[in-house]
């Protein structure tokens, strides 16, 4: 059994470990990173990346299928989908991703131990692989071992017949019917995209509305009604209390307010959210402080209770996105330094890919009042009145635009529509400059662009949009007004 | 149970001091006596021992707070996993500290259940309602400015990044013996963009010298004025004394004499000798002779001071100019050996070079600087001469010594020092 010692080693090499290793490597440090399965961890190999992939080829598709005969074109017969094929395609986007990553860990003088790491004692890793043990120490440990998908009693995965995300994404044939338990955004991005491919989808949410507390109310409206649209079965205030076996699949028991009903289906999959991996890599026995909801405890500059563990990601709270991981990771690398840094961020954007996209930066109406902001301007631009949209025939959605009506500093923003997660990038600049609505509103945007929504909005919100017309033009809402 | 460790006295009226390096971290067992803390008074860095044993619970301070005597450091927990039949130590640093139960090494089971490192960051995090953009954020971190304390000047109350460099200067640890009122400008510098450029804290002895001397220089007007003296007497002298400094186990420079010198100069013109005091508005002449020598160190520059130097003979000031040297040399200086020179002499020809314009020690008056001793051709009565020839500089506070002066001064020490024989004269 060999020792290594390292100045900095990172346990997962997911969007927060790779990234702090990376960044680790640059600044110097004799760095390891110690990954279990592939590198990327969840978010490359079976999680947003993937998944990305799915929803790309499934919008083609669809597309394919019901827009491009309104724009002219003939195609004759329905379109094959070879699923092997797509599959492969899948993974190759995931290869060379992975691929790349082991580049740049490589480039920056990163040391890869592949295997499972656990904790001996606070200062020493135990690495089991296939290729055996081997111990390996260091000064500095940054802990990104992420979460995995939470499984509730009477379904438990076998990733075949009943799926969690990974299994879904590993799907090598369509599913004729499919139970999806979970209306939060995974179970949300994975219906929409069968669903396109040809699956029908019963999404069983025990809530009153989907995407419940994650987005704007009424982002959350559009994208339920293009789940209808699309042929998706939603059942709200609905549980799923069990399952039974069938010869096509299963019978699937649901409680929607007070009656059971059961549904017949070729698989389930699960997507009721995820938990901490915090019950691993011996955290506990080390004596690393973990709260009620299995989260290993951190400072704002992302230290555990024991000052030479740092952890990052998904383990650390919520909320669980890759961003603020890697954002996370370069962070601790920095602090292990000597840079004085801490998590003091104002925004962590949010994105989901459903259909259409939902993507947000900042608060709601609700926190913006809970947070002391008594007087708000909230305006909307349609993305039907944009050019650029109508031109791409995705005209479903909006941007909303939230401000503090004293100062007009932008609080928040909430898109639903076409290309709402690569909008969504100027919001969280405007509100971490602590832009005003002037600000975004008296910079050019380029036409004919689905930017220009963003612009629109903030004119909106100032009162006077001009590709929608907005009435009385209040005085005091007259362009550049200093408040 | 936790115990408060406190900053205890660090000298005779030293009432504070810089924390310049943590020795201990949270989680860390500690013995009686161990080292905690590096902390800089005045020009001296001492290592700050814990009278009590324990599992190191939390710092209370950062590196570069300044600390006042009694103010809490560390946060201990005595027994922390150990026993509960430890007998309670003492909460003050005066009391005897008790055997150390604790020595057992921190377990998993004892590791502290909250967040012990909570305090190991400073400034506090951002508050959300503060408007400052990313960038202006970091700079106040890594300023050490507050910002969630800011009020900014910006549209609509942004904390701009002027606001932040400003409150820098407001906010650092004023000195001691800093002129009231003054405010010294801390611009920022911004390299060129991805110039290989490293960034280290300005610290401990460094930032009190940098300090000292940015005050030095924005209260007093200074001049210098330069002369070469012959010192073929001197040198001689000297040289004639050596073996009887060696007897005495010692060995005998050039500077004791330049002491003496110096006080016998100074006592002919008492203004040397002397303060301003700003505030009152009075000069303050000194009837004792305190002399400081600069002294080279690897830390940085430190001025030791010898005491009633007028009342000391050569061979008493070259034992304790060289013990003293010995000492700054290693950081062992105590903070009262550096404290109350009335003026002092910088000896650069030890060095090199041919003349320097020192800085005045503030709140002195005038320094004297003595350079290398030179074989040098003189003409004297029509007659080249092979000398042994001396550079001196004496720099002066212009406010109380006008230039006339400043060159008598010069004319009498050389009177001095060009005949040693003079020195006798001088002796009380």
């Amino acid at each position: 059994m060999s020792t290594n010692n390292f100045d900095v080693v990172v346990i997962g090499s997911g969007p927060g470990g790779y990234v702090a290793a990376i960044r680790a490597g640059q600044l110097g440090f004799k760095t390891a990173i110690i990954e279990k399965e592939s590198l990327g961890g969840v978010c490359l190999n079976v999680g947003c990346i993937p998944s990305k992939a799915m929803i790309s080829a499934s919008h083609f598709l669809h597309r394919a299928q019901h827009d491009a005969p309104e724009m002219g074109f003939e195609i004759p017969g329905p379109i094959k989908v070879n699923m092997k094929k797509l599959l492969a395609w899948k993974e190759s986007v995931v290869t060379k991703m992975s691929g790349g990553v082991g580049q740049l860990l490589k480039g920056n003088g990163v040391t890869i131990i592949k295997g499972e790491a656990t904790f001996k004692t606070a200062k020493e890793l135990t690495v089991k692989s296939s290729e055996g043990t081997q111990t390996v120490t260091a000064q500095k440990f940054i802990l990104a071992t992420g979460s995995r998908p939470i499984e509730i009693p009477g379904f438990p995965f076998d990733e075949k017949t009943i799926m969690s995300s990974t299994g879904a994404l590993a799907l090598d044939a369509i599913p004729k019917k499919l139970v999806v338990i979970g209306g939060g955004y995974i179970g949300l991005e994975i219906s929409s995209y069968l669903a396109k491919l040809g699956t029908e989808v019963t999404v069983v949410e025990a809530q009153s509305s989907l995407l419940a507390g994650v987005v704007d109310a009424e982002c959350a409206q559009v994208v339920a009604r293009r789940l209808k649209k699309n042929g998706i079965n939603v059942l709200l205030n609905a549980k799923a209390k069990g399952q039974k076996k069938t010869n096509s699949g299963f019978d699937v028991t649901i409680e929607v307010q007070g009656k059971e009903q059961v549904i017949a289906c070729e698989k389930i999959l699960v997507t009721v959210g995820r938990r901490p991996n915090s019950d691993q890599a011996n955290l506990k026995g080390i004596g690393l402080a973990i709260d009620e909801r299995g989260f290993v405890k951190t400072n704002p500059q992302r230290q555990t209770n024991l000052p030479h563990i740092y952890a990052i990601g998904d383990i650390v709270g919520q909320p669980m996105l890759a961003h603020k991981a890697s954002h996370e990771g370069v962070m601790v690398a920095e602090i292990l330094k000597g840079a004085n840094r801490v998590f003091d961020v104002k925004v962590i954007p949010a994105v989901v890919f459903t259909d259409p996209e939902i993507a947000s930066a900042g608060m709601t109406e609700e926190e913006a009042k809970a947070k002391g902001h008594k007087n708000l301007l909230v305006s909307k631009f349609p993305f039907g009145a944009n050019g650029r949209a109508v031109s791409m025939m995705e005209t479903d959605g909006f941007v909303k635009m939230i401000a503090d009506a004293d100062t007009h500093i932008v609080l928040g923003v909430h898109i639903v529509g076409p290309e709402a997660s690569n909008l969504i990038s100027e919001a969280a600049l405007a509100i971490e400059m602590a832009a005003r609505l002037e600000d975004i509103a008296l910079t050019i945007h380029p036409h004919p662009t689905l930017g220009e929504t963003m612009m629109e909005a903030a004119e909106a919100t100032l009162g006077h949009a001009i590709h929608i017309i907005q009435k009385p033009l209040s005085k005091d809402k007259s362009n550049g007004a200093h408040p | 149970m936790a115990i408060e460790i406190k900053l205890p006295e660090l000298g005779e009226g030293v009432t504070e001091g810089e924390l310049v390096k943590w020795l201990v971290k949270v989680g860390d067992t500690v013995k009686v006596d161990q080292p905690i803390a590096e902390f800089m008074t005045d020009k001296a860095t001492v290592e700050v021992p814990t009278p009590t044993a324990g599992v190191v619970k939390a710092l209370k301070a950062k590196e570069g707070d300044v600390i006042k005597v009694e103010q809490t450091l560390i946060e201990l927990e005595a027994g922390a996993g150990a026993t509960a039949a430890a007998p309670a130590p003492a909460k003050t640093h005066e009391a005897k500290p008790s055997p150390a139960p604790v020595a057992a090494p921190v377990t998993a089971a004892a590791a502290a259940p909250a967040m012990a490192s909570a305090e190991a960051y400073f400034p506090p995090v951002a508050d959300s309602k503060v408007l400052a953009t990313p960038a202006t954020r970091r700079l106040a971190r890594e300023m050490n400015v507050d910002i969630n304390a800011l009020k900014g000047t910006g549209l609509a109350g942004r904390v701009t990044r002027e606001d932040v460099v400003q409150q820098q200067g407001g906010m650092t640890v004023v000195a001691p013996s800093k002129a009231p009122g003054m405010s010294i400008p801390r611009p920022s510098y911004q390299g060129p963009a991805g110039a290989l450029e490293e960034r280290v804290a300005l610290r401990g002895i460094r930032k009190k010298i940098a300090e000292n001397m940015q005050m030095a220089k924005a209260i007093i007007p200074h001049f210098t004025l330069m002369d070469e003296a012959n010192v073929s007497g001197l040198v001689q002298l000297r040289d004639s004394l050596k073996s009887l400094a060696e007897k005495e186990g010692t060995k005998i420079t050039y500077l004791p004499f330049v002491m003496k010198a110096l006080i016998a100069t100074i006592r002919q013109f008492p203004q040397f000798n002397s303060s301003i005091d700003d505030a009152a508005q009075e000069i303050v002449y000194k009837k004792y002779f305190n002399i400081g020598f600069a002294a080279d160190t690897p830390n940085g520059l430190v001025v030791p001071v010898i005491k009633n130097a007028d009342q000391k003979t050569i061979l008493e000031l070259s034992k304790e100019i060289l013990d003293l040297s010995k000492r700054a040399r290693d950081g062992k200086l105590k903070p009262e050996e550096m404290k109350g020179a009335t003026i002092t002499v910088t000896n650069i020809g030890s060095v090199g070079g041919t003349y320097a314009t020192p800085i005045i020690n503030h709140p002195e008056v005038a320094i004297l600087g003595m350079y290398k001793i030179q074989d040098k051709v003189i003409v004297e009565n029509g007659e080249f001469k092979v000398v042994k020839a001396m550079n001196y500089t004496i720099t002066a506070d212009h406010r109380l010594i006008d230039g006339a002066v400043a060159a008598n001064f010069l004319k009498a020490f050389f009177h001095r020092i060009e005949q040693p024989g003079v020195l006798m004269a001088d002796m009380m």
